[in-house]
């Protein structure tokens, strides 16, 4: 590389780069440094004073800030996980049927697929609490017609982080059935045909032929999929509050609590930093997988 | 020469009189961030409709968010004069804002009328180091709320007096289908911290207990034990269904709807929910009674806790802002802008079952302060005991809820609860005072 090469390569990439720096990895440098200090978010930066590993240590106390944060983190790997396994297949599945041409009305289907993604999570929310209702809810009215006794969703428990995964799944499978029709129109006709004439029947042709040419979509979906999960708070600030017993309080929502409610800055810094190192060993994982995925085809 | 000069003069003086008169009448956008319900919002709004009748300089816009959303709304906007101007917020977190300098102190004027106008105990929870930072208004005791409907079809004739009579009463009101609770005894709340632990330490102070004393949590008490197993027992024994006690982001839901439907006995519960039910039970709100908190076994009498609310200002606002927000919160709070020597406040609380706090409101509401509801909630008053106003009281009260659900929903054993919530608010309070 020339001289002039290298510097009208400085020049082009300076203005991405600086941008880049500016609000991405800054933030993210500050927040780390903030993790080892105690600073109220209601001051300046000047006024945080160092205390080491001391927020680390607190958030792995047995007193309430580690119990909470530790129930939040376990409450997120949960969800986070029922989330993707049941959206993707469910995508893959409802894709495949949208995808077919014979499918009368194709069109629409999709139409309402994707329309849930667009109404608003408090209209979504302002409903959803009234159907999972355990008196009046609509929902167990009609599980009562087939004899299932009273659900208590969102008032137990044990029930509650479930009930907002289910909402969760009817809300985003809509954008990632879109995604999968997507990645399906990729897949050459003739492959199929070349399947056929080979003897593989549907079943064969899904696993041999649309499954993994496929893959490259379902990683780019696991990957927004997982994000998506790990940022809820909508429907949890909207609903449910973390409660009842702690058992929907998830990483985001108990970071507001600490870091904007109680300006406890230092401490939501911390949390902040744990919950991106957990998604970046997560995301990390899940390319790693792919990778190894295609090295053994 | 000399006329010149004095002309001059004159019309530099005429002029400087002319711009400061400009200066001070200057238009003043004021806005007051509260958690109200539409329905009072536009009372307040009319209010502040006739303050700016009278001061046409001065708009002031309300705003309300959810109870839930409150303080996040401070705190996140709090800090800048294009935040709200005035904000109403509950004591408890008074303290942790004037510490991050995000409310202004009352001005002399203002911080006299505040201490003597109201009572002293109601102006010192206004107050930090003995400073006012704002009006108080509201004030909330804790009584037990029971369906008189209910009692007379369980044959009991009167509330209950002592724990005993309360768990003895919770059993004959409470119904079950198998191992289906269908009607509760005594409703729990949870989902909404200062729902869960205001019941909790009105039972506590009734037996004799205190949260906090001298700064150091109390909740190693054998008291607080007492109070911690009354709460296992009526769980255990199926008096209590915690998932029919749900509290949503307005601090209503399936509580509130258990309740004014019949399916829960009693409750304890502060004076202002009195709109809440009515709105929700109608003509049958007669049903609804109110007595003082049932005695403990170490208790001497019938106590409660009480707290208040009090609206502040907001520190970053410009000069002309604060000064236009302490006139009119002085006009609000004062005995001019109601009616018959009441303030408009005080209309306002009442209109929701509010106690007011200044002392010529309870001296001019004294009829609507005389109605059934209410006048268990006054009699309460004399001996409750203020809820602790301390550094970390937020973050104290989250987590007492935590452990208090935890009971609830089976998850920790009292002795269990009791320990984690005494060694909970000695690290937390330690760690707020540094």
């Amino acid at each position: 590389m020339t001289r002039s090469t290298r510097t009208s390569a400085l020049v082009m990439l300076t203005p991405a780069v600086s941008l880049v720096g500016v609000f991405i990895f800054l933030p993210m440098l500050l927040t780390i440094w903030l993790s080892f200090q105690a600073w109220s978010t209601q001051t300046g930066f000047g006024a945080a004073q160092f205390v080491g590993l001391q927020n680390y240590a607190d958030l792995l106390s047995p007193l309430s800030v580690g119990r909470d944060f530790r129930q939040a983190s376990w409450n997120t790997a949960v969800y986070t996980l029922l989330s993707v396994v049941v959206i993707l297949p469910l995508s893959v599945l409802l894709g495949l049927m949208v995808h077919q041409n014979r499918v009368a009305g194709g069109h629409v289907l999709r139409t309402i697929l994707f329309s849930t993604y667009m109404v608003p999570m408090i209209a979504v929310a302002l409903v959803w609490s009234k159907l999972y209702s355990p008196n009046e809810g609509p929902l167990n009215q009609i599980l009562g017609w087939f004899g299932v006794g009273r659900q208590m969703w969102l008032s137990s428990p044990d029930t509650a982080l479930v009930s907002v995964v289910i909402l969760n799944v009817w809300q985003q499978v809509g954008y990632f059935t879109v995604l999968v029709i997507a990645g399906l129109t990729q897949i050459p006709v003739a492959l199929y045909e070349a399947a056929r004439i080979d003897g593989a029947n549907p079943v064969q042709s899904f696993f041999g032929v649309t499954l993994p040419l496929l893959r490259r979509t379902l990683l780019f979906s696991a990957v927004i999929a997982v994000i998506n999960a790990v940022q809820v708070f909508e429907p949890v600030a909207l609903i449910t509050q973390g409660g009842p017993a702690n058992s929907t309080n998830v990483l985001t929502y108990y970071i507001r609590r600490v870091g904007i409610e109680r300006a406890q800055g230092g401490l939501g810094s911390a949390m902040a930093v744990m919950l991106m190192l957990a998604l970046i060993v997560v995301i990390v994982a899940l390319f790693a997988f792919a990778r190894q995925g295609e090295h053994e085809k | 020469m000399k006329t010149g000069r004095a002309i001059s003069f004159a019309s530099t003086l005429v002029g400087a009189v002319f711009l400061s008169g400009t200066a001070l009448a200057a238009p003043v956008a004021i806005s007051y961030l509260t958690h109200w319900s539409p329905e009072t919002v536009a009372k307040l709004e009319a209010a502040a409709k006739d303050f700016s009748a009278a001061n046409p300089d001065v708009t002031i816009t309300v705003r309300a968010v959810p109870f839930g959303d409150l303080l996040t709304t401070i705190r996140s906007q709090g800090s800048s004069a294009d935040g709200p101007t005035i904000s109403s917020i509950y004591d408890l977190w008074l303290p942790e804002l004037v510490r991050d300098k995000l409310v202004e102190p009352a001005p002399d004027a203002n911080a006299k009328e505040v201490s003597s106008a109201w009572p002293e105990g109601v102006a010192s929870a206004a107050s930090v180091k003995g400073k006012p930072y704002g009006y108080p208004n509201e004030i909330d005791v804790y009584a037990l709320n029971y369906n008189k409907k209910l009692f007379a079809e369980a044959g009991i004739a009167a509330p209950p007096a002592t724990w005993a009579e309360f768990a003895a009463d919770a059993e004959k009101i409470t119904k079950k289908d198998g191992n289906r609770v269908t009607r509760q005894g005594f409703g729990m709340i949870n989902s909404w911290a200062a729902g869960v632990i205001h019941p909790f330490s009105s039972l506590l102070v009734s037996n004799g207990g205190t949260l906090i004393a001298n700064g150091k949590p109390t909740l190693d008490t054998k008291a607080a034990a007492e109070t911690f197993k009354l709460y296992e027992d009526f769980i255990k024994k199926g008096y209590t269904d915690p998932t029919m006690g749900t509290a949503d982001a307005n601090t209503t839901g399936p509580f509130l709807d258990n309740f004014v439907s019949g399916n829960t006995g009693m409750i304890i519960m502060a004076n202002w929910w009195e709109s809440a039910l009515k709105g929700g039970m109608g003509d049958k709100f007669a049903n609804i009674g109110t007595a003082p908190i049932p005695v403990g076994p170490s208790g001497d009498k019938a106590r409660s806790i009480s707290y208040s609310w009090l609206t502040v200002v907001n520190a970053s606002a410009t000069a002309e802002q604060r000064q236009a927000a302490w006139k009119f919160l002085s006009w609000l709070n004062g005995p001019t802008s109601g009616k018959g020597g009441a303030s408009a406040m005080s209309d306002i609380l009442l209109s929701m079952g509010i106690l007011p706090s200044r002392s010529s409101d309870v001296a001019a509401h004294g009829k609507d302060l005389n109605r059934e509801f209410l006048t268990g909630y006054v009699k309460t008053l004399a001996d409750a005991k203020a809820f602790p106003v301390v550094l970390g009281g937020q973050e104290f009260s989250e987590a007492l809820q935590q452990v208090l659900e935890g009971i609830q929903y089976g998850r920790l054993t009292a002795e269990a609860a009791q320990k984690n919530a005494q060694a909970d608010a000695t690290s937390i309070l330690e760690r707020a005072a540094k």
